[in-house]
């Protein structure tokens, strides 16, 4: 693979990207309503000076974290079991973007012209694949780093301890990328049996409810965050399903196939 | 120079390219004329290596398809059928982009888009979204960006949909220019007088190739040309028909309609020797004109003819390569 036709396409791709204002909001509005939502309840825990025992389920909460008076364990509790909704933005947005950017070039007939030039598919996929990922990666990785922040500001340093835990360090380094991989391959093979953007992102959408199941089972089981041992179970299995979606996606997307069907 | 041999392509049941085989020299420009699904577009893609034959084969400057599409891609500029420009980029950006591709870079890259854009006089909107364009722009783009790395092959689909005739005019010249430079060219096309105007050769296909020529021999349809001379004076035109099949040029004359019909080898070549034979035997000619068919003539026999004798499937053979094909 040459870096210098991938960079050229990562440009184009990006330029189409910060072009398009609607896509850049469905990049930035799910990072900021997922970081929100548990920090406004721990800021209204704090600011309101609630009895924790007000809060239903509190000695289960209480008892993933021994050490921390009940009010921050309360507020401990929902900082970190939120976190797993952080998962759906490497789900989502790469999708959305690889999805448009795949029929985007569908309905321009602007494939065949690439693949015109010494370009090759594995390329023009890998091109398509940083541009789509990276908003996902930097926008979960700054919305953490934030998270982290902004909550330890507001109550206490301990919520960031438990923010920047070292499974969810590991999560962000490896889990983040890999969900971002396979939604973007997802995000192609949909695209390139649809032909349009909105129904890409429907069928595509089911990648979600898995990540959504998770998060509910754990709230509803009163863990409050995953296990180290959980994140890397999580890591093999997403790297299972690149594989799958690798192989599926080199039979969707080759040369011939993009020429006389989507091209 | 592209050598073709016995190229066919299936896609399922459909036959969409029979068995093709035709040469283009350097410097030569090789016209495709057939109708819509006639197999153009997928022999030029298969021509330019971006898919693959289901049998034969070709060589584009030496490189054979399949172990060489790589190369043969990086050596030829296609304008394909639909512009499939990047509407949120300027114009400059996606000549560009197009340049990285093709392995330009840097300075070098910078005078390529900057010497098209000027080509198909598009610099006064280099740095505006081609989303604003009207298709006559897209088009001018679209031609700069296939010719955008020098490529010593090109294959051109329509070259001049879309354009006013002096945009048509420029982009003419220009192809011509490429002749010259030694390119080998292959132009399809629905347009029959640009084929005519541009093309040393013309190949006219439906499915298979039905007949490969240059333009004013396919005019005559295989046959002899002949020359018609208008003649003015007290002497009839039957008395000048001794003298004129005594010339080694003359394959047959005869006086029709009061004029004189004549049927040479090769008219460009031969008439001036008729026109001094006539002038010494004391003709005074007014007029001198070959009789062809035109090429749209010959077109429609031929595509007809193929039309006629596949009739019972043509309908159900032609929507499926449409649909399959292009």
């Amino acid at each position: 693979m040459r870096l210098g036709y991938v960079w050229a396409v990562f440009v184009k791709e990006w330029r189409d990207l910060l072009s398009n204002r609607l896509l850049l909001g469905a990049v930035a509005l799910p990072a900021l309503i997922f970081a929100s939502i548990p920090t406004g309840l721990v800021a209204f825990i704090q600011v309101n000076d609630l009895d924790p025992n007000q809060l239903g389920q509190i000695e289960q909460y209480i008892a993933n974290f021994p050490g921390l008076p009940a009010k921050l364990a309360a507020q401990g509790f929902i900082v970190t079991n939120f976190m797993a909704y952080f998962l759906l933005i490497p789900a989502m947005v790469p999708m959305a973007i690889a999805s448009q950017s795949v029929i985007g070039e569908k309905v321009a007939r602007s494939l065949e012209p690439q693949l015109a030039t010494p370009l090759e598919v594995p390329e023009l996929l890998a091109g398509k694949t940083i541009s789509a990922a990276l908003p996902a990666i930097v926008a979960t990785w700054g919305v953490f780093v934030a998270y982290g922040l902004v909550n330890g500001a507001i109550a206490d340093q301990r919520l960031t301890v438990l923010i920047f835990s070292d499974q969810w360090l590991v999560a962000m380094v490896s889990l983040v990328p890999l969900i971002c991989l396979f939604s973007v391959l997802l995000g192609i093979i949909v695209s390139s049996r649809v032909n349009d953007a909105r129904t890409a992102q429907q069928i595509g959408g089911f990648v979600v409810i898995p990540i959504i199941a998770i998060a509910v089972a754990q709230f509803f089981g009163g863990q409050a965050t995953f296990t180290m041992q959980q994140v890397l179970i999580g890591n093999l299995l997403v790297a299972a399903l690149i594989g799958l979606a690798l192989i599926v996606g080199s039979w969707a997307f080759d040369r011939e196939t993009i020429i006389t069907r989507l091209a | 120079m592209i050598f073709v041999e016995g190229l066919r392509k299936e896609f399922g049941r459909v036959t969409a390219v029979h068995d093709l085989s035709f040469s283009v020299g350097d410097g030569e420009i090789f016209g495709l004329l057939g109708p819509n699904g006639a197999g153009k577009t997928t022999t030029v893609r298969m021509l330019a290596g971006l898919i693959a034959p289901s049998a034969g084969g070709a060589t584009v400057n030496g490189h054979s398809l399949g172990e060489g599409s790589a190369r043969i891609r990086a050596l030829t500029g296609i304008l394909t059928e639909s512009p499939g420009l990047h509407d949120k980029l300027t114009a400059r950006q996606n000549l560009a982009f197009y340049g990285r591709l093709y392995g330009l870079r840097g300075a070098q890259l910078r005078r390529a888009v900057d010497r098209y854009l000027g080509v198909v006089e598009m610099l006064p909107f280099a740095d505006r979204r081609v989303a604003g364009f009207s298709k006559g722009m897209r088009q001018k783009i679209a031609i700069a960006r296939a010719l955008l790395h020098e490529p010593e092959v090109i294959y051109l689909d329509e070259p001049t949909s879309g354009l006013d005739p002096a945009a048509a005019k420029t982009v003419r010249d220009f192809v011509d220019t490429l002749r010259s430079l030694g390119r080998s060219i292959v132009i399809c096309t629905h347009n029959l007088d640009e084929a005519e105007r541009l093309c040393d050769r013309i190949g006219i296909m439906q499915g298979r190739l039905l007949r490969v020529d240059t333009p004013a021999a396919l005019r005559r349809r295989g046959r002899a040309a002949t020359v018609r001379v208008e003649l003015n004076g007290a002497r009839g035109p039957e008395s000048f028909v001794e003298v004129l099949v005594a010339l080694p040029s003359v394959l047959g004359a005869q006086a029709h309609e009061g004029s004189l019909l004549v049927e040479l080898t090769d008219p460009s070549r031969e008439t001036p020797d008729l026109v001094a034979a006539l002038v010494r035997a004391g003709g005074r000619i007014t007029s001198v004109r070959e009789e062809a068919a035109t090429l749209e003539e010959v077109y429609l026999h031929l595509v007809g003819e193929v039309g006629e004798r596949d009739a019972p499937s043509s309908t159900v053979r032609e929507t499926s390569v449409q649909e399959v094909a292009s």
